[in-house]
């Protein structure tokens, strides 16, 4: 066999067992059962935000935090906390 | 079909000759597929959070008001509500009390929740979402639905344990209800009860609660009566649904996170490590080349002999790489790069991530990576198929 059939055959192998598996892992979302649960609970109790990073405030509640609540300990703050790395600024609402 | 033929040919010998040189070919794919493998878990981490973000807060409040007094929020009264009697379009105005409890035992931050969940959207199927127990009785039970991690710090074995109020004196609480762990991304260090206990747990004082939770009565009228709000009370911060959404649609934004000039850094490194090894040719590939333009091979037959070999390393590293990368996601949580997600948080809610995979994010890593790695190994290729053959062999 051509070294080239053989690759494809591999190929096909790899993406028909792939596409198994990411069905798989996917149908928890597939069936909407894990939405129908996040969307009752944000909605019932008024959440505003992913539960994450629990160290600070500006991390754990971005979307009401201001801009400046890293810098707002005291005058001369500065911004410490090591998820404010990872986490983007958010410019302006 | 004769150009297909020959490229068929010319894929042929590439995969004959990556056989060849099967060692460090090896160690290229192992390289580049660890690189992969870092960019794509961490692009669909960020993709899978926004996502889910973008799903949960679908519910969110669609008007928050908060009180500001120094450019800090304070206690908002509740005869606020007065102001918005005028306002046509407000459905209702909910109440809530919540902020952070920082437990000294643990180290571990809580966020505490109060409001009167009777009054809230689908709060008839919020007693379905728990994994134990029952929602919080009216009103000063001191009865607390929380995450399961809570528990286990709280309330291993037991019902009932204490938290303190800012006098430091106790306030007994009652669990009634224990979240399920799938909801850990929303409710992971959650502490829910109803608004008397949260008043008291806090000592606000009567008629003062923490922010205004607004729904109206046409979701296309949010941002209309969000202005009129904000003119109606001026010293209050108003945010929106669209708001909220917008904020995560760009938090986890990876491409002006820290973390991925950290990976992009890698795969430079790359990039020079493949420059490196493809330009720096063995005296037997020399006389390959040379002995194959004898034979009568042109050089744009050797540069796609070049490209064919680049191509199906990088294609294979590629797919290698975004596979783990999904396992990694799907079945670890994305374990390497919670750390940097979470910090120095005590309590590191578990998350259960369903990875999603978005076409225009696979194409983009396509073309960071394999491009790159295409023009790193075919100009030292082109380079060296232009020596003279006779010159090579001697």
């Amino acid at each position: 066999m051509r070294p080239s059939a053989r690759l494809t055959i591999i190929l096909i192998v790899f993406f028909i067992s792939g596409s198994f598996y990411y069905q798989s892992a996917t149908r928890q979302n597939i069936n909407g059962q894990h939405n129908k649960l996040l969307t009752t609970l944000t909605a019932s109790l008024g959440l505003t935000d992913l539960c994450i990073a629990t160290e600070a405030r500006y991390t754990r509640h971005p979307a009401i935090s201001d801009s400046m609540a890293p810098f707002m300990d005291h005058p001369g703050s500065i911004e410490h906390f090591p998820t404010g790395s990872f986490w983007a600024p958010v410019k302006k609402h | 079909m004769a150009f297909l033929e020959k490229h068929l040919n010319i894929l042929d010998y590439s995969l004959s000759s990556i056989w060849q040189r099967r060692a460090r070919n090896l160690s290229i794919i192992l390289v580049f597929t660890g690189v992969i493998f870092l960019i794509s878990s961490f692009q669909m981490l960020t993709t899978t959070l926004t996502q889910t973000a973008m799903t949960a807060l679908e519910a969110a409040p669609e008007i928050t008001i908060q009180k500001m007094v120094a450019g800090r929020q304070q206690s908002i009264p509740q005869s606020y509500t007065a102001h918005l009697d005028k306002i046509f379009g407000i459905r209702q105005i909910v109440p809530r009390i919540w902020g952070y409890y920082f437990d000294e035992t643990s180290t571990a931050n809580y966020t505490v929740v109060g409001l009167d969940t009777s009054l809230m959207p689908l709060s008839d199927q919020l007693p379905l979402t728990l994994s134990q127990g029952r929602l919080p009785a009216d009103n000063g039970t001191g009865e607390v639905v929380l995450a399961p991690a809570i528990k286990k710090i709280l309330a291993p074995n037991r019902r009932t344990f204490s938290l303190f109020r800012p006098d430091l004196s106790l306030k007994t609480m009652k669990v009634s209800g224990v979240f399920p762990d799938e909801a850990n991304i929303l409710t992971g260090d959650l502490i829910t009860m109803n608004l008397a206990d949260s008043r008291d747990l806090f000592q606000i004082p009567a008629g003062e609660v923490t922010d205004l939770c607004v729904y109206v009565a046409n979701p296309a009228e949010i941002g209309t009566i969000a202005d009129k709000i904000s003119k109606a009370l001026p010293d209050t911060r108003v945010v929106t649904r669209p708001q909220i959404k917008k904020t995560y649609q760009v938090v986890f934004s990876w491409r002006s996170g820290f973390a991925s000039i950290c990976l992009l850094t890698a795969l430079a490194a790359f990039v020079i490590f493949s420059w490196d090894k493809a330009s720096g040719l063995m005296p037997e590939e020399k006389r390959e080349i040379a002995i194959l333009k004898i034979l009568g091979w042109q050089t744009g037959d050797i540069i796609a002999i070049r490209f064919w070999e680049g191509f199906i390393i990088a294609t294979l590293a590629f797919i290698l790489g975004y596979g783990l990368g999904f396992v990694h996601i799907s079945l670890f949580n994305g374990t390497i790069f919670t750390p940097l997600l979470t910090g120095w948080s005590v309590l590191q809610p578990e998350l259960h991530l369903t990875p999603r995979i978005k076409m225009n994010d696979l194409f983009l890593i396509f073309i960071f990576s394999v491009i790159p790695y295409l023009t790193a190994t075919i100009i030292p290729a082109w380079r060296s198929a232009a020596i003279p053959p006779d010159s090579a062999i001697n």
